[in-house]
């Protein structure tokens, strides 16, 4: 390490041993002139003794900086001035390496951030989610991992296993900190959530478990800190003060720590609400307290010591003997006797869970790692065009390193400087990359849906996304100098030194293989990206199954607002009749849930028809009001869309008829028509059937662009709807409408929020933000590897022509045509191409494999996608070849010959 | 170059310069000479030598530099102990003493 500080000060130190060796060597000139020799002979002596300055200085160098990290310095030095001199190969050389380097960097730090970060909180490790394996019989609401609260009470007893145990849920709740409501991500939180995280306060307090004790008790809530900084400005007396959340007052009393974000890296919460709150928090829901209301996330923290296995086998009894106890309880769930016996054989698992819980990793892992292979990919290819790079500069710099080692250079002495040359080159890309990659990040980034909840994404560099482009900087230096270090001085010398033109065989053959390997990964590459702008394309082709030209949508949450639910439903009444007499509007109708969002309602259905039997999996369902059909333009293909009769009569509730749709009928009714049959939510034997099905619908998507699943429709009825996802096609643009809607609600209630407006074309491209991140990232990756492999191979072809020339020459003078020249190279290539082809498709039928999952409408091995792939390839890289083979073929043979 | 001397054993330079240094700073010439009257022109010390160890004792913080005036008036750089490189000359003194002592157990024997 001191060899390193000894560097930045070497002026100092060779001053310093200047003025030394000179007091030396006078002193010792002085004293020999006094014991009588002349002055000439002193110092002539005196140098003798010591031996030669130079040698002394070059010693006390070595100690300095020890002789590895100087020769390697010098090396560099020199790497340095010659890149000077060829500044189109440096930049050619550099940017193929930034380009790998930044892309893998961007998306290393997405993975980083999304999928591999610890929380911010006290021994993450020690941190595990909590899930049930089996049927809970249970009401869900929210997605991924739930459980119920109470099962979370029980689980706190497990003190032997368990440090500390907490719950928590994301909801979004209209939040009013003076002004207007405004809507604003929360987190419902159990008591300890915070001290079993360890995450403490930066003002104020954290919720504790007396907040979390009777339902109704504790009106407190605790803000995040950005939150505080940026909606408050900070404001320090904002302990004590009251909020409104969903027009409920509620105490602030403390503000978290900043570094803490919530544990979901996708959602950032505003505010936490202790779980005693949660009547408020959800207006209109209160599984609180119920068993069988799956809505939380459970972690726990393991007591030191206890690993997941120990931990996960010995919760088993005491989950079992839960089971037997919740089964015998009074008021259990009926159910059909396989669902009870599949609810009994469930079983409690652990997963660690030092990164939190995220449903946006959940969604986004899998892409997000082939992504990384991709750019991984792209940076070998970068590599392997580097190393050819150096390669056909090598052949300028035979003489140069000839005479290196005629002077007594070892070849790893030499080979050294190749590295030296390649690290270089890495590091100015790697330098050059990294200031790319916060842009990529940010472009990255905006791929993801803006949501009420930011997310916890940073575009910046921190130091572990330095450090991993460091390492990778320095690994893609050393592969694409090894080869060439390598290959340094393979011939003898005198041979070397004699021939003039030429390299060995060997930099031929290992540019091949190197190009070779370039058109293997450039075809994965392309592939890939074929496979992934198919997907998209065919999803949008197909669309979601209604027109969406001039349709929009919005939403609004009365219930938020301290509406009760009668005057919610009101509200809504009154809105719907308002903007059907607007004069933007066309049609519209209203429907309880949001179509293209990623959530439904959902329940196992009991049919009577013929006989009587229960759905085997669940039904997607919507209540919606009469025109929700025509308003979408969706077809009713079998009986009748929903009108008055459908209403029931005041003080009944339910639903008297249903609307299903074509998927339902055949998986349900074959070729039968399902007219008339009666249906009802739930499965078990005390369901009963009373709905009717009066009309059939085409398919359309619900959850998202790629479903095609059973669905089923209520109509709305007075009183059933207190959220209103509005969907109206309007005249004119849309950006009239919306204004007209706003100034619409503005009017209903100023105090109102809209809990979001768009066009339906929007909600289709936020539906699919994920096919469209991977469809042009690898599109992009495709065309950078296309680019990089067409560079590589029209360098090599020149290469292979200028070793050829004289060979070609003597074809020519002897009678061979042009074109047959013009063949003899493009032979050459063609080789290349089709080995290269050959080896990528045979990796890109092993890797299908794995991106299936995230593909539509296409097979990994789609003929006409690789067809087009190779075709592309091939003849771009045939036409990158024709260049130098065109130049061959219009070789002069007297030239030729005279270059011999 | 009149009476025959000895090359300096290996590695017993820097001990050598240790012991000076313990008993005053030093500079380099001071050392060289110091070296050249106590070994009595018996052992013969390469001055070239003396320098690259000089700077490697430094590095190794056995000793510390320091410019100051000379005695015949001009700056030279002054070397001295530091409290590890003192621990270092007992160190080494002990293993000299040792390997002396050793090496005389030896031929001893033979004599006897």
């Amino acid at each position: 390490m001191k060899q390193f500080l000894n560097w930045f000060r070497r002026g100092n130190l060779e001053r310093g041993l200047d003025r030394e060796l000179r007091y030396h060597v006078d002193r010792r000139i002085d004293d020999l002139v006094n014991s009588g020799l002349t002055e000439a002979e002193a110092r002539r002596q005196a140098t003798l003794e010591l031996g030669g300055l130079t040698q002394i200085r070059e010693e006390v160098r070595d100690v300095w900086l020890t002789r590895w990290l100087r020769d390697f310095v010098f090396d560099l030095r020199f790497s340095a001035r010659s890149f000077l001199r060829s500044p189109s190969f440096t930049f050619t050389a550099v940017l193929s390496l930034a380009l790998g380097i930044g892309a893998t960097t961007a998306i290393y730090s997405l993975v980083d951030q999304i999928v591999l970060r610890a929380l911010p909180v006290h021994q993450p490790e020690r941190l595990v989610l909590v899930d049930w394996k089996g049927d809970q019989l249970a009401e869900t609401r929210g997605s991924f991992n739930l459980m119920s609260y109470p099962f979370y009470r029980d689980l706190r007893l497990q003190e032997h296993i368990f440090e500390g145990v907490f719950c928590r849920h994301a909801t979004t709740v209209n939040l009013s900190t003076g002004s207007e409501p405004k809507p604003a991500a929360a987190e419902i939180v159990s008591g300890t959530y915070f001290s079993v995280l360890g995450v403490s306060p930066a003002l104020g307090r954290v919720l504790d478990s007396d907040d979390d004790q009777a339902p109704g008790a504790s009106p407190v809530v605790v803000l995040a800190y950005d939150f505080w900084k940026n909606q408050l400005a900070g404001a320090p007396d904002v302990v004590g003060r009251k909020v409104l959340v969903n027009q409920y007052p509620m105490t602030v009393v403390g503000v978290a720590s900043a570094e803490f974000r919530g544990i979901d890296v996708g959602e950032v919460p505003s505010l936490w609400i202790p779980a005693s709150m949660t009547a408020k928090a959800i207006p209109g829901w209160n599984g609180l307290s119920h068993r069988r209301s799956r809505w939380v996330q459970v972690l726990g923290r393991l007591r030191p010591g206890v690993t997941l296995a120990q931990a996960q086998a010995s919760l088993q009894p005491w989950f079992k003997a839960m089971l037997d106890e919740d089964a015998r309880r009074e008021g259990f769930r009926s159910v059909t006797p396989e669902r009870r016996a599949r609810f009994l054989a469930s079983t409690i698992e652990l997963t660690a869970a030092r990164q939190g819980h995220s449903a946006l990793r959940r969604r986004l892992a899998q892409p997000l790692w082939v992504l990384f292979a991709a750019t991984a990919v792209l940076l070998g290819l970068a590599c392997l065009n580097v190393a050819g790079l150096f390669l056909a500069r090598g052949v300028g710099r035979d003489r140069e390193i000839n005479t290196r080692m005629a002077l007594g250079a070892s070849r790893g002495r030499v080979g050294r400087q190749f590295l030296a040359d390649s690290l270089l080159y890495a590091l100015a890309g790697g330098l050059l990359g990294m200031m790319l990659a916060p842009l990529a990040m940010r472009t990255l980034i905006a791929f993801l849906p803006p949501d009420v909840a930011a997310n916890n994404l940073q575009s910046s560099v921190d130091s572990r996304v330095l450090l991993f482009s460091l390492l990778v900087s320095t690994a893609a230096g050393l592969l694409s100098g090894l080869a060439p270090a390598l290959l340094t001085g393979r011939k003898s010398l005198i041979s070397a030194l004699r021939d003039r033109g030429g390299t060995s065989f060997d930099g031929v053959r290992l540019r091949k293989v190197f190009m070779i390997a370039q058109i293997a990964f450039t075809l994965i590459l392309i592939t890939g990206a074929a496979l992934f702008v198919r997907t998209l394309t065919g999803l949008l082709e197909k669309g979601p199954g209604f027109s969406t030209t001039s349709l929009i949508s919005f939403g609004l949450n009365p219930r938020r607002n301290g509406y009760t639910s009668v005057e919610a439903s009101r509200l809504i009444r009154r809105i719907q009749e308002d903007i059907r007499n607007s004069p933007v509007t066309q049609t519209s109708a209203v429907a309880s849930m949001q179509l293209l969002a990623g959530g439904s309602w959902n329940n196992p259905l009991t049919i009577q028809a013929n006989e009587r039997f229960a759905t085997d999996r669940d039904v997607h369902l919507n209540a919606i009001s009469p025109g929700f059909f025509s308003t979408l333009g969706t077809r009713i293909v079998a009986g009748r869309d929903f009108d008055e009769r459908d209403a029931r009569p005041l003080g009944e509730t339910g639903a008297r008829s249903a609307i299903v749709n074509e998927a339902f009928v055949k998986r349900y009714f074959g070729a039968r028509s399902p007219l008339g049959a009666l249906i009802c939510l739930g499965a078990g034997p005390n369901a009963k059937p009373n709905i009717e099905i009066v009309g059939v619908v085409t398919d359309f998507s619900y959850r998202g662009m790629r479903e095609e699943s059973e669905q089923a429709y209520f109509a709305i009825v007075e009183g059933a709807v207190t959220n209103g996802n509005f969907y109206v096609r309007v005249r004119g643009t849309p950006e009239k409408a919306f204004q007209q809607i706003r100034t619409l609600i503005h009017e209903a209630d100023a105090a109102l929020p809209i809990t979001y407006l768009r066009t339906l074309d929007e909600q289709v491209g936020r539906s699919l933000n994920t096919e469209r991140m991977l469809a042009a990232l690898l599109g992009g990756f495709g065309t950078m590897a296309l680019l990089l492999s067409l560079v590589g191979l029209y360098g090599v072809m020149s290469f292979v022509v200028t070793q050829r020339t004289c060979e070609i020459g003597i074809r020519l003078a002897l009678g061979a045509t042009r074109s047959s020249a013009l063949g003899l190279v493009l032979r050459d290539a063609l080789a290349m191409i089709t080995a290269g082809t050959a080896i990528g498709l045979s990796c890109v039928w092993g890797l299908g494999r794995l991106v299936e999952s995230q593909l539509f409408g296409v097979k990994p091995t789609d003929p006409f996608v690789i067809a087009a792939a190779t075709l592309l390839l091939t003849s771009a890289a045939l036409a990158a070849a024709l260049i130098p083979a065109y130049r061959a073929s219009n070789v002069d043979p007297t030239d030729a010959l005279r270059f011999e | 170059m009149s009476s025959p001397r000895f090359p300096i054993p290996q590695g017993t330079l820097d001990m050598l310069i240790l012991q000076i240094l313990s008993l005053e700073p030093a500079h380099g010439y001071g050392i060289a000479q110091r070296l050249e009257q106590v070994s009595q022109s018996v052992v013969q010390i390469n001055q070239g030598s003396l320098y690259p160890a000089l700077h490697r004792l430094e590095q190794k913080e056995w000793l510390q530099a320091e410019w100051k005036q000379s005695e015949t008036g001009r700056e030279a750089k002054f070397y001295s102990l530091t409290r590890s490189g003192r621990k270092q000359l007992a160190v080494e003194r002990k293993s000299w003493a040792r390997l002396t002592g050793a090496v005389q157990l030896i031929f001893d024997e033979g004599n006897g």
